[in-house]
């Protein structure tokens, strides 16, 4: 049972394995570490900025994360790396408004827990992160569930990289309520203890105020002088922000307006107690409502209450008269349209439905009759605005945050490809580098690509009902000559694996989404 | 004395082999017999010297010695090296095992049969500060006495992992007729297990609130170390802070005395575990089980100090990649080298231990790398690297002494000894 062979291997390995060790370790930092080029031209393309008029072959510059300059005319800075994007077009990275997809689960089994953050349950190795880039989403708002009475703070993240300090956006940017039933819940029940938690709220702030004023007193050695309401008065102005407990921390921010309130109503019966309740605790200027499909029968309330709105992925509410059987649809984007609300629209929960892609809902805005501009801002601008970030995402303008994605056609147009997708000026998705899209579409990778056979074209035209003519912009042709950065010719797709530079994400966790 | 009859009984091996072994059972028990024989037996010999083929020290140096003597006094190495440099004293039992390797006994990180399998899990709250398993101890159990015929020495008993913190585990010697003789180290580290199992409390709780809960009661520790801390420092400024049973042992794990012992597997947890403990809380972090995808986190880890102690599961089938992944393996791809591997007895029986880092080795680790992933990684994440984890003078004579490699499968412990103590002894008493 000797083993002359490693014996000897190991006895040798003495100092050559401590060597070895370094070499490793430094190719991974190294690796790690590697920078996106500073500067970057995307030349040729069809700009979409949403929020001005289309620029035709135009150059979008991005510079140390920011869009530096969009036009005709711009100069490219001699450091610049340029990118031939000539037959694609720009459109600004998609924001995903509202999502528990990067959660472990959507939400805890108590009704009321403000103290909780997605921070601890954000898992950068879900597939749908990955799924985001593929889709062109670059921004994710992670909220938990609507199966909640208060839920906990949400966080803002862009799709790539290997911890929540790396992906974060933006973190406690609102926080989750729901009007609707919790499960096991009736709705007295749920606005029973939706109105509970603010009065114990109320209550646990004056104990607090009183408590401070005795405190005070006490450190002069003096003992209670007024009654407990005028105590709590005197109180209230030597309460410190880290005096507040966790249960009470995030609603006290809540209620003075230092973070958004995010409140599922469901059904439109819901709608009109949450705006009652936001209204009652002085955060309905700082309230955005999430809305199931039926809450468009109360639009009245919710233009009145001047908030945004986020709408259901299922965009067609169906009721079916009780006594004659006829069945009524309504698309409810028009009807928040026509009311003038502004409102985002979020993907499908569910990755195997159409629905999860944003781009296919606008289209299907499109084809019920709103105008293209309210069509791409409810998946750009207007979603970023309810997060927050309107100034800083949402539409390709000199100054915002470099997230563009670099489609192969019109976006609204099903036929189109998402080709690069850009994040603060990183490379983060490239279809050509894409193995499991390979795969699954039976395409060789990069420089062997064939365009799909006629018949497939054909169907997936079909297939989809938002390829208008109007809508449309370049094919799917124009897409077929070469405008990649050209950097990876001739890689294996086992080699591909690798994120471009400077991005730093995990492997998807493989196996079904839902469990370990 | 154990008759061939016996042996052919409990022997789970071929015939051919069987026979060998009674052969060589019969000739150690010559040998055996011959040491009874000597003078030196009336009189308590002064120490004992192993006379072995190979002895692997698992030093700095990655010292081996073939054909090397290894002296034991008083419980301790006296002396390691060739067998002509060495000089026996005279007065010194002599263990002739001339083709075995004597490897350091191996340490456990993760071990749950040195105490009751009863009390494994007080299952009170999601996080149960206050409980440790030195209560839980059991001398000379049929569990222990099993262990450490698969050359386990050491080993850390943690609680279960059925709650977020469910107490702080005991670093205990595998053999000893008492608690106090078994114990090395009380508390020898802070049990947390986050996910997995603690899901299953109650009506099902998610990572949001599990995380939630343990940094908050990891907090409130930490804020009762600091408050003490404070008082040491300046005793004049302030009152003494009130002592609190609850927390005062928590002060060692915030002084960085013993390090805290995660229950940590798949992406998202281990990261958690990471951002924490380690690096927001500053705990010395033992990373145990560290399994599924977990290793795709090694980036992160290897900005940290924390030890990565990995098993029992020793292969991951990747859905997306199609194709097992080695855990251990992956890790060290990921170039993580403070890496051991453990059973987490009696998942995985504990003296199946070298058996763990066989198969570690089957999906591509490095047979030398495992073995010291079985002693002397393991002691430093325990911070015993002082005393076991190598053979070196002045250390603690555990050591087991094997027929061969004991990462082949097919080699055998044949000898255990715990601070110079025969604790198994095959030609005795065989288990295997």
């Amino acid at each position: 049972m000797n083993h002359p062979e490693w014996i000897a291997a190991y006895r040798r390995a003495g100092a050559s394995r401590r060597l070895l060790t370094c070499v490793a370790l430094l190719l991974a930092v190294a690796s790690a570490a590697a920078a996106p080029p500073e500067k970057v031209a995307l030349v040729g393309a069809r700009i979409i900025p949403v929020v001005g008029p289309d620029v035709d072959r135009g150059t979008l510059l991005i510079e140390h994360g920011r869009i530096a300059a969009i036009g005709k005319d711009v100069k490219i800075p001699y450091d610049a790396m340029e990118v031939d994007v000539s037959g694609k077009v720009l459109f600004p990275g998609m924001i995903d408004p509202h999502s528990w997809r990067g959660l472990d689960q959507p939400n805890e089994s108590l009704p009321v827990m403000p103290y909780l953050d997605v921070y601890d349950a954000t898992d950068p190795s879900r597939l749908f992160f990955e799924n985001a880039l593929r889709d062109g989403i670059t921004t994710v708002h992670v909220v938990q569930g609507n199966d909640c009475v208060i839920g906990g703070v949400t966080r803002v993240v862009r799709p790539i990289g290997l911890s929540l300090a790396e992906m974060t956006v933006a973190e406690r940017v609102g926080i989750k309520l729901s009007t609707s039933p919790k499960r096991g819940f009736d709705r007295m029940l749920q606005m029973a203890t939706l109105r509970e938690a603010f009065l114990e709220l109320d209550d646990y702030l004056e104990r607090l105020a009183e408590q401070k004023y005795e405190e005070k007193l006490s450190k002069k050695e003096k003992k209670i002088d007024v009654g407990p309401k005028e105590a709590r008065q005197r109180g209230r102005e030597l309460i410190e922000p880290s005096d507040y407990d966790d249960a009470h921390a995030n609603l006290v921010q809540l209620t003075r307006g230092q973070i958004d309130a995010w409140i599922y109503a469901g059904a439109a019966t819901d709608v009109a107690p949450a705006i009652k309740i936001a209204r009652d605790h002085g955060f309905l200027e700082r309230t955005v409502l999430v809305l199931g499909p039926e809450c468009f029968k109360a639009v009245d309330d919710i233009k009145a209450s001047g908030r945004p709105v986020v709408l259901d992925d299922e965009l067609v509410y169906r009721e079916r008269d009780p006594l004659t059987g006829k069945l009524t649809e309504t698309f409810v984007p028009k009807v928040f349209a026509d009311a003038g609300v502004k409102f985002a629209l979020q993907p499908s929960p569910d990755a195997s439905l159409p629905e999860r892609y944003l781009n296919y809902q606008a289209a299907r805005c499109v084809r019920e009759g709103l105008s293209r501009d309210a069509a791409l801002r409810s998946i750009t601008m207007n979603p970023a605005e309810a997060i927050g970030l309107g100034d800083r995402l949402g539409s390709l303008e000199v100054g915002k945050t470099a997230n563009v994605v670099v489609l192969s056609g019109d976006p609204l147009n099903f036929n189109s490809w998402v080709e690069y997708v850009y994040i603060d000026g990183i490379r983060a998705y490239d279809r050509s580098k894409d193995p499991r899209l390979a795969e699954l579409l039976g395409e060789e990778p990069e420089g062997e690509k064939k365009p799909p056979a006629e018949g497939e074209k054909e169907k997936k035209a079909e297939e989809d009902p938002a390829a208008k003519p109007d809508a449309a912009g370049n094919g799917k042709d124009a897409t077929q000559g070469d405008a990649s950065g050209g950097k990876s010719q001739g890689e294996k797709p086992g080699e591909k694996k690798d994120a471009p530079p400077g991005v730093r994400r995990p492997a998807h966790r493989d196996g079904a989404e839902g469990g370990e | 004395m154990t008759s061939r009859g016996d042996l052919n009984v409990e022997c789970r091996m071929s015939n051919v082999e069987c026979t060998t072994r009674w052969l060589m059972t019969t000739i150690a028990l010559t040998v055996a017999s011959g040491v009874t024989a000597t003078p030196a037996r009336a009189a308590d010999p002064a120490g004992t010297a192993y006379r072995v083929g190979k002895v692997v020290t698992m030093d700095a140096a990655d010292t081996v010695i073939n054909n090397a003597v290894v002296l034991e006094r008083d419980g301790k190495i006296e002396k390691v090296g060739r067998a002509p440099e060495v000089d026996i004293p005279s007065d010194y039992r002599i263990v002739d095992m001339p083709d075995h390797w004597l490897t350091p006994g191996f340490v456990d990180a993760h071990n749950h049969t040195a105490g009751s399998l009863r009390d494994l899990n007080d299952m009170v709250y999601l996080t149960n500060p206050g409980l440790r398993t030195l209560e839980t101890i059991v001398p000379e159990s049929e569990l222990v006495k099993q262990g450490r015929a698969g050359g386990v020495t050491t080993v850390l008993l943690i609680p279960g992992s059925g709650t977020n913190l469910s107490g702080f585990g005991t670093l205990s010697k595998m053999g000893g007729e008492s608690v106090d003789q078994m114990v090395v180290k009380s508390p020898g580290s802070l049990k947390i297990a986050q996910a997995g199992n603690p899901e299953r409390y109650w009506f099902r709780v998610g990572r949001t609130f599990m995380n939630y809960n343990t940094r908050q009661t990891l907090e409130k520790a930490r804020d009762y170390h600091l408050k003490w801390e404070a008082y040491e420092q300046q005793p004049d400024r302030a009152d003494e802070p009130e002592y609190d049973p609850i927390w005062h042992e928590f002060r060692g794990l915030f002084r960085r005395d013993f390090p805290v012992s995660v229950h940590t597997q798949i992406y998202q947890v281990m990261m958690t575990t990471i951002d924490m403990l380690t690096v927001r809380l500053g705990l010395r972090t033992v990373l145990d089980h560290c399994t599924f995808d977990g290793y795709k986190i090694a980036p992160l880890v290897n900005e940290t100090d924390a030890y990565t102690i990995n098993g029992p599961r020793q292969y991951h089938f990747d859905r997306t990649e199609r194709r097992m992944n080695g855990n251990a393996a992956r890790w060290w791809q990921g170039g993580v080298r403070t890496l051991g591997i453990n059973t987490d007895a009696p998942v995985v029986p504990e003296e199946e231990l070298p058996y763990q880092a066989a198969m570690a080795c089957w999906y591509g680790w490095k047979p030398y790398e495992a073995l010291r992933g079985l002693t002397i990684i393991p002691a430093e994440a325990l911070m015993l690297e002082k005393d076991v984890g190598s053979i070196e003078v002045g250390k603690q004579a555990d050591f087991g002494l094997w027929t061969g490699d004991p990462i082949d499968p097919r080699s055998a412990c044949e000898l255990t000894v715990i601070g110079g103590k025969a604790v198994y002894d095959a030609s005795k008493e065989r288990r295997f």
